[in-house]
């Protein structure tokens, strides 16, 4: 059967059966498709608790929804108005988990500069508390890994590691990660991304610098892309911090 | 010397009437019910806003005061009947037979809540989960206890719906205002759960929420950022029973997610509106006064500055039947009454 203004009608909502026998008679044919209705049914509080009990996630019942963070926040502006804190906030404070669910693609996207919270005239740590619905959400698996996790991943590896990162190291694992190809010198095995497959907005990038730092400045970059940087005893806290992590759950 | 004639004795009424007993002047107060102190002692109130004072608290000085004033004259179970002649000496029919000659009047006949049934919608009066906040208020007063009416059990939800009878044009142009009391009280409802009973949970309903001046926080904020009180922007347009889990339904559409949704409750709260009470609209009538087109409330003259001054000269209005007003007001507007009526009839006032 046709579905009349398709687009009104959300892909989760149809349920479509390709043989429907309902108390033994056949009804496949016209009878095989159903639209869930959009009544909302019932709130999920479990989630709701979980996040105005944690302790960076208990300003959100501060909110009066006058949306000042979402009209600062520069992702909501310049990005997609999907991705909108004072919605996400209502959502989570209601467990409206389903809604939120429908922007898991776009709720990861915060970029951090903290303008909300420090707008907010209700003194909502806006950002903390996104931060605790995406943790809420990730706990109960529904938000998928999102793609700057890898970034995310990558930097915790590399703090982990040496207690600190490289800016190089980070840049261009970060950008093979991505899946862009990577010439790489045959001995020392570091990327070289001025010739050979790189994107050309890459080579652009790293050229512009090289360009104008001074000759010191480059002879410590070059230093630090031979030889690693690394915080003074850092062996005894890795191990300590990989402990409290694992423990955490955080390097999953 | 005149005498003055307070009609109502509810905390305007009581106010006005001490106040002129004070003043050492003859006061004749009217009340059509066996009880002094009005909607608040009739109607058995727990807490009153903003104050979070009990009636007896507040009222229970005004009444005891009022009883014991020689100069005041109760008339219980009496109602006004009849009103002649002009100011300082208006001679006035009471409904036990009695005339009076007085030198002014004191209108304090108040208001009296909506009757929810004229919103069949909501099942009132249909379902005994649902019930009004004046029927919570006597749960905490008279009972101690919350419960489900229907099984005697404890709730694990309640839900408050806001604006019943209030702002409402469907009820016609008479119930359009706001009734003012609505959001704060629960509010004070809803943290007062939250407080003895910590794992119910209480929504709000709302379209706005009206707290205003310094009741923004304890009525407002304190609810959700202490209480845990929820608030859903969206009138509930529905109630409807299950049999199935024997569960209310609320039903309505979330305005800010915007989706229809019909959710499970336990309890369901009317926040009832304020209209102006039968004594109102009857002393209007017998007066003279001018009333709002609309609401059918007391409106104060034009020509005088203050809303104390009703269109007839001598005969002064106060309180809940001027338009819905909190407690407090009341007794400050009762008390300025009070004032009032003493200069008219150009007493010495002795210190």
């Amino acid at each position: 059967m046709a579905i009349h203004e398709r687009s009104l009608v959300e892909q989760e909502r149809i349920l479509r059966k390709e043989r429907l026998v309902v108390d033994g008679v056949d009804v496949s044919g016209d009878w095989n498709l159903i639209i869930l209705p959009r009544v909302i049914e019932d709130y999920d509080l479990d989630f709701a608790k979980e996040v105005a009990e944690s302790p960076d996630g208990k300003t959100i019942t501060q909110c009066y929804q006058c949306s000042y963070c979402t009209a600062s926040c520069p992702v909501h502006n310049y990005w997609d108005d999907r991705y909108n804190p004072r919605h996400f906030i209502y959502l989570a404070r209601l467990g409206m988990v389903d809604e939120l669910q429908k922007r898991a693609d776009v709720i990861w996207r915060c970029v951090s500069c903290h303008k909300c919270t420090h707008r907010c005239p209700k003194g909502v740590l806006v950002e903390e508390v996104l931060k605790v619905i995406l943790r809420a959400m990730a706990k109960r698996g529904l938000i998928e890994e999102y793609p700057s996790k890898k970034f995310d991943k990558f930097f915790t590896e590399s703090v982990l590691e040496y207690g600190r990162i490289e800016d190089g190291e980070l840049l261009l694992g970060w950008v093979e990660k991505q899946g862009y190809k990577l010439f790489k010198d045959p001995i020392l095995k570091k990327p070289v991304p001025l010739i050979g497959d790189a994107p050309l907005w890459l080579k652009q990038l790293m050229l512009k610098p090289i360009k104008s730092m001074n000759v010191g400045f480059l002879m410590l970059n070059a230093k630090h892309m031979l030889f690693h940087p690394r915080t003074k005893n850092w062996n005894k806290f890795k191990q300590v911090l990989r402990k409290a992590m694992e423990e955490e759950g955080a390097l999953k | 010397m005149s005498s003055v004639l307070v009609v109502g004795a509810g905390p305007t009424g009581l106010a006005a009437a001490r106040g002129l007993a004070k003043l050492g002047i003859k006061t004749i107060l009217l009340e059509k019910d066996s009880e002094l102190g009005g909607n608040p002692i009739k109607n058995h109130y727990h807490t009153l806003i903003p104050r979070k004072l009990k009636p007896s608290q507040v009222l229970g000085p005004y009444i005891r005061e009022v009883q014991e004033s020689k100069n005041v004259t109760l008339y219980l179970n009496t109602e006004l009947v009849s009103c002649e002649g002009e100011v300082g000496n208006f001679k006035v029919g009471l409904s036990n037979g009695k005339t009076e000659t007085v030198g002014a009047i004191v209108v304090a006949t108040g208001f009296e809540h909506f009757d929810p049934k004229r919103k069949g919608e909501l099942g009132y009066g249909l379902y005994p989960d649902v019930i009004t906040n004046l029927e919570l208020e006597r749960m905490f007063s008279q009972e101690g206890k919350l419960y489900r009416p229907s099984n005697k059990q404890l709730p694990k939800r309640v839900a408050f719906v806001f604006c019943v009878g209030s702002r409402d044009r469907q009820l016609g142009v008479t119930n359009v205002h706001c009734c003012r009391y609505g959001c704060a009280l629960s509010g004070l409802q809803g943290s007062e759960i939250r407080e003895h009973y910590p794992d119910v949970d209480v929504f709000c309903y709302y379209m706005d929420v009206r707290t205003y001046g310094t009741w923004e926080y304890p009525f407002y904020w304190a609810p959700q950022e202490e209480y845990g009180v929820r608030y859903v922007r969206g009138r509930i347009a529905e109630i409807t029973y299950s049999p199935a889990d024997g569960r209310l339904r609320v039903k309505h559409e979330d305005t800010i997610v915007q989706r229809p949704a019909e959710v499970p409750m336990d309890l369901v709260v009317l926040v009832l509106g304020m209209e102006p009470s039968e004594g109102t609209k009857k002393v209007a009538k017998i007066l003279g006064l001018k009333q709002d087109k609309d609401s059918r409330f007391l409106v104060p003259s034009d020509e005088s500055g203050s809303n104390i001054v009703s269109n007839k000269e001598g005969i002064f209005i106060a309180g809940a039947c001027k338009g819905p007003i909190d407690i407090e007001s009341c007794l400050s507007e009762g008390e300025a009454a009070a004032l009032e009526a003493a200069a008219v009839i150009n007493t010495k006032v002795g210190v």
